[in-house]
Formats: structure tokens, C-alpha cells, sequence
């Protein structure tokens, strides 16, 4: 090949590179520009940005809204925290559905939907993750985003060789300094991912949250899934609500979290707040790494033959049937229960600290679905629209 | 059709594109793209343009590592400082062979130990070492096959080893307790290691040694080799043990920065356009290495896209325990070929709770995994030490003869691993926190 064919190949290869970048990352730059439209309920009193309690992510995707439901009454507070890891998308569709639901008696309650904002902004890299899920409603389809576990490094590169944990100097792998559920309590001089654990350490210590429910799903494979995970001060409410819950509603699991194992949200913020720290598992066949093609319709629905057939040798750790799978209105639906009856139990055992609040049920959810119960931002009053 | 019907079918379709390929293109790199396109098709995804661009940063982070590392070492060799290590070491320790490659072990163990990257070892003293063994007189294929063992050796050495840290996050064990039951093992394999590619080595008369290599530059010192070494060494125990004190700058700016050193203690005061020569050679050195990334990437996307990383991981996870024995020491390899790191989580994580549940001590379970998925860093279609070794040491033959030298200790470590697997509680004692 002479020179001028080899320059002609070159530069056809370079515009071909760069028509597939463009047409390629359409979808990638759609997911990161996208907003997801939530209505918040006639409980809600105020909204501040996360921080107001601490400046050093202010201006950052992590600074995301923090929402307020206070009743008036004087009650207990509850903190929700959904979107910790954003590719289990249950999390902040329960949120989003309590925050367009919720009625407020007694205390209040703070929400935060999408805690790692940046991580919902690309795709798992090597999981094909589809960018989007949509859920129907009576009025339309409601779009969310589908994102990985971990900040997007866009926001925050490059990785340490191994991440060490603050402020117990534990080991973890490389990535968990950009796993919001691995950098509790935060710190304040580290990267924007343990400075958002701390903002939000921050939040609970000032607004003094009795507790605070961190929002999660698991791979079927994980011992904890179907499970609240609990700080030991928080142990037995939780256990009180597992036997509950496992007998009016669904199966459900307590476990307490271990204290050996650093950066959790169930055990660093029992240490580092006055909170009662409770993280809830759901299950999440989407998410396990032995199913079959990565598609919408799986995350919707946790229908997977291979799952099946993992459950049939008894590799899972929750029940499991393919007819059934595991929905999306299912894990909300868990959530929403779970969330309820914890909070319930809070005031059983500290009445002072009682919160009286409703949202759509477990039994309420699966029979209508989660559509039912969001609502058109196009006919809502514009003071109660949010994008985020 | 069944998702197993479907995603065999689409495997099968992807093996025979990657066979006609692979026979048509004679590169591996286009091969596995144009298996990742005809993947997709016949899974009906049609062509997901976003999956392939995606796919191609999958392994960035790598990719840098790579590039960077070697702009430093040959900055490295350019000022002669390779030269002046690989003299002191012969000058030294010429007459005592089998301390001479006791050391060179355990200098290549210390980066990859320190860092989790095989290849950091296999770039940074990889080249030195080389020089060293082939004037000991060790054939170039022994030469490539030692800098190979010991690089993913070094990877699975403690404090840091990625693929139990991974397996041990998915499982929610705390990374603690593995120190000596990655570090026995690791010494005892690098010693036959050892053993096995030096026995029957002649070395050369210190003189003849002495004279075949390059004249040492008379103003390059001790110090002067000693400084980017230094330099990185500082710069690795700085963000393990003072984390909370040092910024978080990353393997690339590590290497650049060390690259830089090199630069300010050169003796010779080369010109600028001498270090833009040096980078570009390098870049279209690393060049090849770095599409292999990218196309894994791809190919990567297009399996767990398309259902078939499911299919392969099932079928292994679902054996009973007796098959994992038995087929361990290929898939887990051949995994680790595919997928990098990832293999650690796809198989690794589900394998430990298996394990858990037949009562294993997992500690010891997830330390012979990490063994074995390191093994698969000679393997296609990645093979990043395998083909960084053959590279960084200059090695002429075949791919398939650098496998046939590495064959015995590459057993040999997968038969300890496999040992470890079976019988975890003899292991056990090793397991302090």
C-alpha cells in the first residue's frame, strides 16, 4: 500500500471512529442529561439543596434536593435514602413514590431519591445495563434511569490502587472510593464521594433523624437479600418488624450489621449519629451477573430462565419462580412496607420518637401497581413538579 | 426459543465468527470486534452502536497504566539507568546464581504486591530483570515465562489482591485475614518458580557479562538510578499509608510523574524532542496492547448484552462441587481471559457463597480463586501479562512457545490453588486478623 492509501485509510477510519461516537453515545448523553419528573404530595413543607449542610459539594451533581414532610406535630424524624447505588432502581422509585403519597401526622420526614446522583448519570461499563425504564401510569409512561453502583468518573477520577476506608483504615477495592455505601461517615477533606457521605452524615446530625433507612436492592446470590440490615441499636425494632412483616405481608430477614465491616450506611451511621441505622434489601434478579440478556423488560420484571435454574440447585438465597419473577411493583411494593412497618416499630419502642406516617401499601401496590400511584406532572400544581 | 436455546445459539455463532475471523484478519483485536457485531445480530439486537462505544472504556483506566508506565521505563532505559542497575546487580551477586534470582523474585513481586496490578510489575522491573536473567543464562523463552509468573504472582501477593478484594465486597466479608494465606503460597510458587526456570542455567564470566552490556554512562550514580525508583515506591506506600494525607493521584500520574523524574536526573541533559521521540516510540509500542483493551471491552458488552456471559456463568456456578473441582483450572482461567477483574465478580462472588454453604472456610476459598483467575492473565482473548511479558522482555518466538516454557509453574500454581480449594481447612491456620 502505497503512502497516499495508507493516509486515505487512515483518515476513513478516523471519520468512521468518529460517526460512531457520535450516533454510540446518543444514548450515553441522553442518560446524563435527563431529569426525572417527581410530584410531591400535598405533606410536603420544604425542599434544601444537600449542601446546606455541608458546602463542600455545593455546585456538584451530588448537591442533589432534600425533601421535607413535617406534619407540625412533635414526633420522631425519619431520614429515606434511596439511590445509594443507583443500578438497583427500586430504591428511588420507592422513594419518588412516597414522596408523591405520603401524608404526615406526627414528626417528619426527609427524603432524599437519588443520594449518588452522578452514579445514575452512565451505564454499568461491561454490563450493557439499557439506560432507561419506563413505568406505565393511567396518564403515560413516567422515564427513569437505570445507572451504575458507583460515581461516575466523570465526577470524580481517578480511582486509588485500593481504596482505604476512613476513618478505620480498612482495605476495600479500588472502585468502593466511588461506592457511596462504602465512604460512611464521610470525610470532609476526601473525594466527592465520601465528602456526599459526609454532607449527608452531616444532615442527619443536625436535623437530628431518629432514623435513617437506606434503600437497596441485592442480587438473589447475596445472603442478605429480602433482609434489614440494622445497626445493633437499631436491632430489635427491626426484628420485631421482620416477624411482622413475614407474617402479614412478605418474607423478610434481620440481620445486624457486622461491626467489622467499614463504610456501610448500617454501621457508620449507628456509629457516628444518634440514628437508628436500617438498610433494606429487595430482590433484584436484574442485577445478579448470572441471568440472561441484559434488557428492560428483565429489570422490570426478574423473569430469567437462568435464574431458575439457580434456584432449582439451590444457589439463591430468596424464593424464587420465574412465573412470578420478581417485579418491579414487587419491590416497591416490599420497600414501601418495609420502610412503614420500621418506622412503626421505632414508636412502639421510643414513643417519644414516634412518626405517624402513610404511603401507598405493600397490598396496595401489587395490586395496582406502581402506576397507580404517580401521578401526571403536566396537570399538578407547578409549586409541587420537581426534576431531578 | 428458550433463553438457553437463544443465548446457545448466539454463543455458537460467536464462536465460529471468532474462528473464521481470527483465519481471515490474522489480528485478534478486529477478530473479537467482528464477533461482538455478529453477536448482536444474531440476538436480534441489530447493531447497538451505544454498547460498542461504551464498551470501549471499560478498560481505559488500564489503558493509561499502560501507556504511562511504559513512557516511564523507557524514559528509564533512555538515561541509561536500566544499564546502570542491571551492572551493579551482576557486579554484585554474579557468583551467588540462585540468590541473584531469589531477588530479582521478590523485586518483582513488590510492585504488583503493592498495587494489585500483575502488569505494573511486568513494566516497571520487568525489563531490568529480563536483562539480568538472559545474562545469567537463562533461554529468552525461561526469560519470558519467569517475568510472567512472577508479574501475576506479585498480582495476587498481599496486601493487595484485586480479585479477593472484589470477591470479598460482593460477598460482604471484610478484606481482613489474607496476608499470610496469599503470601505462603505465593512464596512457595515463586520459589519453584524459580528453581524450575533457573535450573541448568549457565551464567557467563562476569567480564563477558560486563562487556556485552551497553558502557555505563560515567555521570550516572547510584542515586541518579535510585531516585524514580524511589520516586514511585514513595508514591505507592504514600497512597496506602497516608490516604487521608495525600491526594488521590491515580497509577498514570504516578508513572508520569516518575517519567519526569527520570527527565530531571538525566545525566546527559537530552533535548526535548529526544523525550517526544521516546513517547511516541512508546505509544506505538503499547499500542496493540491497548487496542486489545478496547476491543475486550467491546466484546465484554456485547456478552452480557446478549445473554451468553449469563449462559457461561450459570453453567459453571450451577456444578455440583465436585465439577467446579474438576473444571476450576480452565474456567476460571478462560474467564479471566474475557472478562479481567470482572471475573472475580461474575464467578467469584456466587462461588464464595457456594463454598460458604458446604462450610468452607471462604477466606481461604477466595485466596485459591484469586489464584486461579490470575492464572488466566496468559490466556486469549485478552492476555494483558502474557503479552505485556513477551513485549517488555523483547521475546521472538511464538505466543505458544512462551506457553509451553510457562506450562510447569503455571500448574504448579493452579494445582496448589486447586489444593486449597479442596481442602480449605489445612489452609485455615493461615488465616489471621
Amino acid at each position: 500500500m502505497n503512502d497516499r492509501a495508507l493516509v486515505g485509510r487512515r483518515v476513513g477510519l478516523l471519520l468512521a471512529s468518529l460517526a460512531l461516537m457520535v450516533v454510540g453515545t446518543k444514548d450515553i448523553r441522553a442518560l446524563r442529561a435527563y431529569r426525572e419528573t417527581v410530584v410531591v404530595s400535598e405533606a410536603f413543607t420544604r425542599q434544601a439543596p444537600l449542601s446546606t449542610y455541608f458546602d463542600g459539594i455545593r455546585g456538584t451533581l451530588m448537591d442533589v434536593p432534600v425533601f421535607v414532610f413535617d406534619s407540625g406535630v412533635p414526633g420522631g424524624s425519619v431520614l429515606i435514602l434511596g439511590g445509594a447505588h443507583a443500578y438497583e432502581p427500586a430504591s428511588p422509585v420507592m422513594a419518588y413514590v412516597v414522596m408523591e403519597n405520603i401524608t404526615v401526622t406526627q414528626g417528619k420526614v426527609f427524603v432524599i431519591a437519588r443520594a449518588n446522583m452522578s452514579a445514575s448519570t452512565l451505564g454499568m461499563l461491561g454490563n450493557a445495563y439499557p439506560p432507561f425504564f419506563r413505568v406505565k401510569t393511567p396518564w403515560g409512561e413516567k422515564t427513569y434511569r437505570i445507572g451504575d453502583r458507583e460515581t461516575n468518573p466523570l465526577e470524580q477520577w481517578p480511582d486509588p490502587f485500593t481504596f482505604v476506608h476512613y476513618p478505620s483504615a480498612q482495605n476495600l477495592a479500588y472502585q468502593d472510593s466511588r461506592n457511596l455505601n462504602r465512604t460512611f461517615p464521610g470525610r470532609p477533606g476526601g473525594n466527592l464521594t465520601e465528602r456526599t457521605s459526609f454532607a449527608i452524615s452531616e444532615l442527619i446530625r443536625r436535623e437530628q433523624i431518629d432514623m435513617t433507612i437506606d434503600v437497596h436492592e441485592a442480587s438473589m446470590g447475596y445472603p442478605v437479600v429480602s433482609t434489614y440490615v440494622c445497626h445493633q441499636r437499631a436491632e430489635e425494632m427491626c426484628m420485631m418488624a421482620a416477624m411482622i412483616l413475614s407474617a402479614e405481608q412478605f418474607p423478610m430477614k434481620t440481620e445486624t450489621s457486622p461491626k467489622s465491616l467499614r463504610g456501610l450506611t448500617h454501621r457508620e451511621i449507628g456509629d457516628f449519629t444518634e440514628s437508628f441505622a436500617v438498610l433494606m434489601e429487595t430482590p433484584e434478579p436484574f442485577i445478579d451477573k448470572f441471568v440472561g440478556p441484559m434488557t428492560e423488560a428483565l429489570m422490570l420484571t426478574g423473569k430469567d430462565e437462568f435464574m431458575q435454574t439457580a434456584a432449582d440447585r439451590g444457589l439463591l438465597y430468596a424464593e424464587y419462580d420465574m412465573k412470578t419473577g420478581a417485579t418491579l411493583d414487587y419491590r416497591v411494593g416490599r420497600h414501601l412496607g418495609g420502610a412503614a412497618e420500621v418506622i412503626k416499630q421505632m414508636g412502639e419502642f421510643y414513643p417519644a420518637k414516634k412518626v405517624g406516617v402513610s404511603w401507598p401499601t405493600y397490598a396496595a401496590v401489587m395490586e395496582k401497581g406502581i402506576g397507580a400511584f404517580l401521578h401526571d406532572p403536566a396537570k399538578a400544581a407547578a409549586a409541587r413538579v420537581f426534576r431531578h | 426459543m428458550s433463553t438457553y436455546a437463544a443465548t446457545s445459539w448466539t454463543l455458537a455463532a460467536m464462536v465460529a465468527a471468532f474462528v473464521l475471523s481470527s483465519w481471515r484478519f490474522k489480528s485478534p483485536e478486529l477478530s473479537m470486534v467482528v464477533t461482538a457485531l455478529v453477536g448482536a445480530l444474531v440476538a436480534g439486537l441489530g447493531f447497538p452502536a451505544h454498547l460498542f462505544v461504551e464498551g470501549t472504556f471499560t478498560f481505559l483506566d488500564l489503558a493509561f497504566i499502560f501507556i504511562t508506565a511504559c513512557i516511564f521505563m523507557n524514559a528509564y532505559s533512555e538515561v541509561g539507568a536500566m544499564n546502570a542497575l542491571v551492572r551493579a546487580l551482576v557486579v554484585r551477586l554474579h557468583r551467588r546464581k540462585w540468590l541473584l534470582l531469589m531477588v530479582l523474585a521478590l523485586l518483582m513481586l513488590i510492585p504488583g504486591a503493592l498495587t494489585g496490578a500483575g502488569v505494573v510489575s511486568v513494566l516497571v522491573v520487568g525489563g531490568l530483570v529480563a536483562a539480568v536473567l538472559r545474562l545469567m543464562g537463562l533461554a529468552e523463552d525461561r526469560v519470558a515465562a519467569f517475568v510472567f509468573m512472577l508479574g501475576i504472582l506479585s498480582a495476587v501477593a498481599p496486601p493487595i489482591n484485586v480479585w479477593a478484594m472484589l470477591m470479598a465486597a460482593g460477598a460482604n466479608m471484610p478484606y481482613v485475614g489474607f496476608d499470610l494465606v496469599l503470601l505462603v503460597p505465593v512464596l512457595i510458587i515463586a520459589a519453584f518458580t524459580v528453581l524450575y526456570l533457573g535450573w541448568g542455567a549457565v551464567p557467563q564470566s562476569k567480564e563477558a557479562i560486563l562487556a556485552g552490556l551497553p558502557p555505563l554512562s560515567p555521570k550516572m550514580t547510584w542515586w541518579r538510578a535510585a531516585v524514580p525508583l524511589a520516586v514511585l515506591l514513595a508514591l505507592a506506600l504514600g497512597a496506602k499509608y497516608a490516604a487521608f494525607t495525600l491526594p488521590t493521584i491515580g497509577f498514570p500520574l504516578m508513572f508520569l510523574i516518575c517519567a519526569a523524574t527520570t527527565v530531571a536526573i538525566d545525566p546527559v541533559r537530552r533535548p526535548v524532542k529526544r523525550w517526544l521521540e521516546v513517547v511516541n516510540q512508546t505509544v506505538e509500542q503499547v499500542f496493540p496492547l491497548v487496542a486489545t483493551m478496547v476491543s475486550v471491552g467491546v466484546l465484554v458488552n456485547i456478552l452480557a448484552a446478549t445473554g451468553v456471559r449469563g449462559l457461561i456463568a450459570i453453567s459453571f456456578v450451577a456444578l455440583p462441587i465436585i465439577g467446579i473441582y474438576a473444571t476450576s483450572l480452565f474456567v476460571c482461567p478462560l474467564a479471566q481471559g474475557s472478562l479481567g477483574f470482572g471475573s472475580a465478580v461474575i464467578l467469584g462472588t456466587p462461588l464464595i457463597f457456594v463454598f460458604n454453604a458446604v462450610g468452607a472456610n471462604v477466606t481461604v476459598v477466595a485466596a485459591a480463586f484469586s489464584m486461579l483467575f490470575a492464572l488466566g492473565d496468559c490466556l486469549p482473548p485478552s492476555r494483558i501479562v502474557g503479552r505485556t511479558a513477551i513485549e517488555t522482555v523483547g521475546y521472538k518466538g511464538s505466543y505458544g512457545s512462551f506457553l509451553k516454557a510457562t506450562a510447569v509453574p503455571w500448574l504448579v500454581m493452579g494445582i496448589v490453588a486447586l489444593a486449597m480449594l479442596i481442602v480449605p481447612g489445612r489452609a485455615a491456620f493461615l488465616v489471621r486478623y
